[in-house]
């Protein structure tokens, strides 16, 4: 009988179904072992290209991007600003995808991606309401104020805090990966919120400066830095959830032979 | 550059303040969220030996005493 349930199979799936080069990468990717390996080739390059299109975008738009017409120099916040609110929403997207690969295909590095992504996240977030709050003294008057904008970043920060400590709420790292995940996935609601916060109600925050839809509303040279800005943020968040979730593969892992081999090898050279 | 000097660069006509405080944090977070996982990644590689040596001075203990064991036998 076993050969016939065989030969079903070998139908079904194919017979090197695993080793077919379409899906090679989807479970090398998989394994923590070889995205530790290669993403140490990767982290000299990413950190090398995030620090030198940061610096480029930060002097372009601090000293030599045009002034504001109407906010004046209080403005340039908007180079880092802008940039920290877009990776705070697009890493919450990342966190909440990883966390939704790990439920469905129970794929362990998914899940330590998706742990690695929130205290960056939150941070950004941080950034983002700090850099809001002193963007805003000279600019309305206040630091702070309870706009729609505003408050659904807070919450933002809070569904990322939120995420980080349940964590630790579990004694299994399985139990705790899918209640992050699960309150991941139900915080992306915040998201949109958070896009149509400025046109759904009346803000003090001024809308959006960049859509995907339309030609941004600035200047091509105060856009132009920006653009290069946002890149970077991007780059950098690539650096940064990399060396993150390299730290949660060798907590999950130390008692394994390869982590082992690996102390070894370092130690012996 | 946009400034006639690196003062005017500094006070941005009275906003200076606000933007170098802004980029300051922001560099400051940025820097503590690439940092602190290399420090992490330093403690648990150092804990990873440590458990190698451990185990390594238990099965060396283990040898040694098996070793006196089987000497007092043979007297």
């Amino acid at each position: 009988m076993s050969w016939l349930s065989d030969k079903f199979s070998n139908t079904l799936f194919g017979e090197s179904s695993k080793e077919s080069p379409s899906w090679q990468w989807f479970y090398r990717l998989g394994s923590p072992r070889w995205f530790y390996q290669r993403s140490g080739q990767w982290l000299p390059w990413l950190s090398l290209a995030a620090l030198l299109v940061l610096a480029t975008g930060l002097v372009w738009g601090l000293a030599f991007a045009p002034e504001d017409a109407k906010q004046g120099n209080s403005f340039r916040i908007i180079y880092i600003h802008v940039p920290a609110a877009f990776l705070a929403q697009s890493g919450y997207f990342i966190m909440a995808i990883a966390g939704a690969i790990g439920l469905i295909w129970k794929m362990k590095i998914s899940y330590m991606v998706m742990k690695a992504a929130a205290p960056i996240g939150a941070v950004l977030t941080f950034i983002a309401l700090f850099t809001g709050a002193v963007w805003g003294k000279p600019t309305w008057g206040a630091y702070w104020v309870w706009d729609a904008r505003i408050t659904s970043m807070l919450i933002l920060l809070f569904l990322y805090a939120g995420v980080m400590a349940l964590q630790y709420a579990y004694h299994s790292v399985d139990a705790a990966s899918k209640a992050s995940a699960i309150l991941a996935l139900v915080g992306t609601v915040n998201i949109p919120i958070i896009n149509k916060s400025v046109d759904w109600w009346y803000t003090l925050h001024q809308p959006a400066t960049i859509k995907l839809t339309s030609a941004p509303s600035m200047h091509m040279d105060m856009f132009m830095p920006l653009l290069v800005m946002i890149v970077g943020f991007y780059l950098f968040y690539a650096v940064a959830l990399i060396l993150h979730t390299r730290n949660e593969i060798l907590r999950r892992e130390r008692k394994t032979s390869w982590v082992r081999e690996l102390v070894t090898a370092k130690a012996g050279g | 550059m946009y400034f006639e000097s690196f003062e005017a660069l500094l006070h941005m006509n009275g906003h200076g303040v606000y933007v170098w405080s802004s980029l300051a944090v922001t560099l400051a977070a940025m820097l503590w969220l690439v940092i602190a996982p290399l420090f992490k990644q330093r403690a648990l590689l150092q804990e990873v030996n440590r458990d190698i040596q451990r185990q390594q001075d238990r099965e060396r203990a283990a040898k040694t005493a098996s070793l006196s064991d089987s000497h007092e036998e043979s007297n």
